[in-house]
């Protein structure tokens, strides 16, 4: 952004009026930084609501016009849906947050570790590659805002929502009753499905282009991630009956754990599915042998890049200074996770809690111990 | 490795010389048909024996004896199957792409290579003897057997005592070089040798009067080569790594590991000297994973090193609601099941 305006400053001034051949060079300089500055936007993304250290709603209402254009990233129709629903920000960034954390945790082990590179575009350039990496991250951002409203719904943070009108399920048992606040699936499906497709529904490309495939790739996915949040969403009771017992029941509706979805979009994420364009200009199967996937499956367009060396093009960091795992034969295992360039050993100092003890009342106090453990890293 | 293919019904190489001249001529297996039931007789045996890749010495022996052509295939055969079974569920399938090049390395693979082969040679050659399939050596004839009545039966069994004695021979092992690959590939071959022969029991029946066993017949069996081979399996994964040391006081190298109290390897250990690749792409060792099929909650993590998987639907027929009629046949229908089957990507 400073680069341009210094550029539009240093350009005009040199150019004396009328005169078309100095400017010539100075229009080109510009229009091809407007070309690589179209790239970079698309690369911001919502999810550096996740980044921003969020302020507490109320300062969106106040003066709440300019907060919302502000925030970057966000396309034209998420800065509408911005102004109209001020006090689902919040949230959304902390679904966001949710995601990116769940993601590097189930990524913890391997040579892409869904590191955020900075707080524009989050991952960097790597989200600009379809691949099944990309497919986990959009799935699981958009799961993390479902969770994340949802649960702002049923704790009334949220002026639109309550708790969830959800009915019946058929198969509950008659005596128990149905009620209690659950969270609100619902609304947090459809409002994460309006928010974060909003990118997408926006623009449209030539059919068969490659932005086309992409674009289609991510509404995919989004649908997935919403998709697993909605399905392991379970009914969950409370007993209250004489004594605290199960005589008389109170069942609601809760979403599941989110390291349960994490782990489900994992194992999708390992089953993901290899997609091209037809002539149709729709996403088929790369290779027809294989199961067709369902809505609830993750696909993606291009294989992944090289994690092992640093690539500026493709935005890899690079495995080189990765902690890895000396006995471990998996993909934490120093001779995968150094792509075979080997590893250093060092000593490490470690501090944790030990000899925990619990006082009368009611407070835990634990002593600090150091331990020296060997650690390796990648060269 | 050329030298091995034949166009004349396919043949079979060995690496069962210790000269590493011949490194590059590994044990193949393309023959798995059984044994023909007639004995061996006439000069079939000298073709097949010409066929082979072995040294002079060992075709010398070959043509002097006729049962062993046969002995031999059938033992790279069983050496084969053995080792793809004990290692279906692992990145490093015991294909035969890539065994050029892993035989001339020294590799956890490799020591796991030499151990099953000589071991199923030894198998093979203990069984020919007992089934009369060799001239010169027949039944077990040891005293270790049980005397008394039981000998008048003419029990028979396996004779590991020959054929060990036969294998030390073959393998021309009394003369090992001072070269550290040919120590530690040696050593690799008696613990082969030495799995066949502690899987040797003595087994009785007995048939004294109403199935009592007043009267017994023992004699020695091997364990079924499967036993020998999980044997080997658990002697693979818990390997040693040497490397070689110079006696101060002989002179001489001896094999030795890191720095430990006590004894570094023992001699029922399969020893190695560098760690093995990932056998996760393709490379001069082994074809890559990629394609390899694999179960969804076990074995696709570590077989498709975080590549992910492809779930295909695949038509399984095979014969269910089995019923006997007399007399005395079993006829079975079949049934069409539809599984899924996983494999892993490639990229």
């Amino acid at each position: 952004m400073l680069f341009l305006r210094r550029l539009v400053c240093v350009c005009c001034p040199s150019a004396p009026a009328g005169s078309v051949l100095d400017s010539r060079p100075c229009v080109f300089a510009l229009t091809l930084l407007t070309l690589l500055l179209q790239v970079v936007v698309e690369a911001n993304s919502w999810w550096s609501l996740a980044m921003n250290p969020l302020l507490i709603p109320e300062a969106y209402i106040i003066g709440a016009q300019p907060l919302c254009s502000q925030l970057v990233g966000l396309s034209q129709g998420q800065k509408k849906l911005c102004q109209l629903y001020q006090d689902h920000m919040q949230y959304i960034g902390e679904g966001a947050k949710t995601g990116i954390r769940e993601c590097q945790y189930q990524f913890r082990h391997r040579r892409w570790n869904c590191s955020t590179v900075d707080n524009s575009s989050v991952f960097g350039r790597v989200m600009q590659i379809g691949s099944r990496e990309t497919a986990f991250t959009y799935a699981i951002s958009a799961a993390g805002v479902v969770n994340a409203v949802s649960r702002a719904c049923r704790e009334g943070e949220l002026s639109s929502c309550g708790c969830s009108r959800a009915a019946r399920p058929k198969d509950l048992p008659r005596d128990w009753l149905w009620g209690g606040c659950g969270d609100n699936l619902n609304y947090g499906y459809r409002f994460s499905k309006e928010f974060v497709d909003a990118r997408e529904r926006e623009k449209s490309y030539a059919k068969g282009s490659f932005e086309s495939a992409r674009l289609m790739m991510n509404l995919h996915n989004n649908e997935a991630g919403r998709r697993t949040v909605s399905d392991l969403a379970h009914v969950s009771c409370k007993c209250h009956g004489v004594s605290g017992s199960c005589s008389l029941k109170t069942c609601w509706l809760q979403l599941a754990d989110f390291r349960k979805v994490g782990e489900t979009l994992k194992e999708k994420y390992d089953s993901a599915a290899s997609m091209k364009l037809n002539l149709r200009g729709k996403l088929v199967q790369r290779d027809s042998k294989f199961n067709p996937p369902t809505s609830h499956d993750l696909v993606y367009i291009e294989s992944s890049p090289d994690y092992c060396l640093s690539n500026q093009s493709t935005g890899s960091l690079g495995t080189v200074g990765r902690l890895c795992n000396k006995t471990s034969e998996g993909m934490d295992g120093c001779e995968l996770m150094c792509c075979g360039r080997g590893y250093d050993q060092y000593k490490a100092q470690i501090v944790e809690r030990c000899h925990c003890k619990f006082h009368w009342c009611c407070y835990v106090k634990c002593k600090r111990c150091t331990k020296t453990v060997d650690q390796f890293v990648c060269k | 490795m050329d030298t091995c293919y034949r166009n004349y019904s396919r043949t079979t190489c060995f690496l069962y010389s210790q000269d590493h001249q011949n490194i590059g001529r590994e044990p193949l297996v393309f023959l798995p048909a059984p044994f023909s039931n007639e004995p061996p007789t006439g000069k079939a045996h000298l073709k097949q024996c010409e066929q082979m890749t072995l040294t002079r010495r060992q075709k010398r022996m070959c043509r002097r004896e006729p049962g062993l052509a046969e002995t031999l295939r059938e033992s790279v055969r069983l050496s084969l199957l053995e080792c793809r079974y004990q290692f279906r569920n692992e990145r490093w399938n015991c294909s035969l792409d890539g065994r050029g090049s892993l035989l001339k390395r020294g590799f956890k693979e490799t020591a796991f290579l030499l151990a099953v082969s000589s071991a199923a040679l030894s198998h093979a050659l203990a069984k020919a003897c007992s089934s009369g399939r060799m001239e010169r050596c027949t039944c077990d004839d040891s005293p270790g057997i049980q005397h008394r009545e039981a000998w008048q039966w003419g029990v028979c069994g396996d004779n590991l005592k020959y054929s060990t004695k036969f294998l030390k021979k073959f393998l021309g092992q009394k003369r090992v070089s001072k070269d550290l690959r040919a120590q530690i590939d040696s050593h690799n071959i008696n613990v082969g040798i030495r799995a066949v022969k502690s899987g040797l029991k003595t087994t009785c029946k007995c048939h004294g009067v109403s199935g009592s066993c007043a009267v017994r017949t023992c004699w020695k069996q091997l364990s079924p080569f499967h036993d020998t081979g999980r044997l080997l399996k658990f002697r693979y994964d818990t390997a040693v790594r040497v490397l070689s040391v110079t006696n101060a006081a002989t002179g001489e190298t001896e094999l030795a590991g890191p720095r430990r109290h006590g004894q570094s390897h023992r001699s029922t250990d399969l020893v190695f000297l560098e760690d093995s690749p990932s056998f996760c792409r393709p490379s001069r060792y082994s074809p890559g994973t990629a394609g390899r099929s694999c179960a969804k909650d076990t074995s696709c993590q570590s077989l498709c090193c975080g590549r992910g998987y492809n779930t295909a639907m695949h038509l399984t027929t095979l014969s269910c609601h089995c019923q006997v009629r007399w007399c005395c046949h079993v006829e079975c229908q079949t049934c069409v099941r539809e599984e899924e089957v996983y494999t892993c990507k490639n990229t």
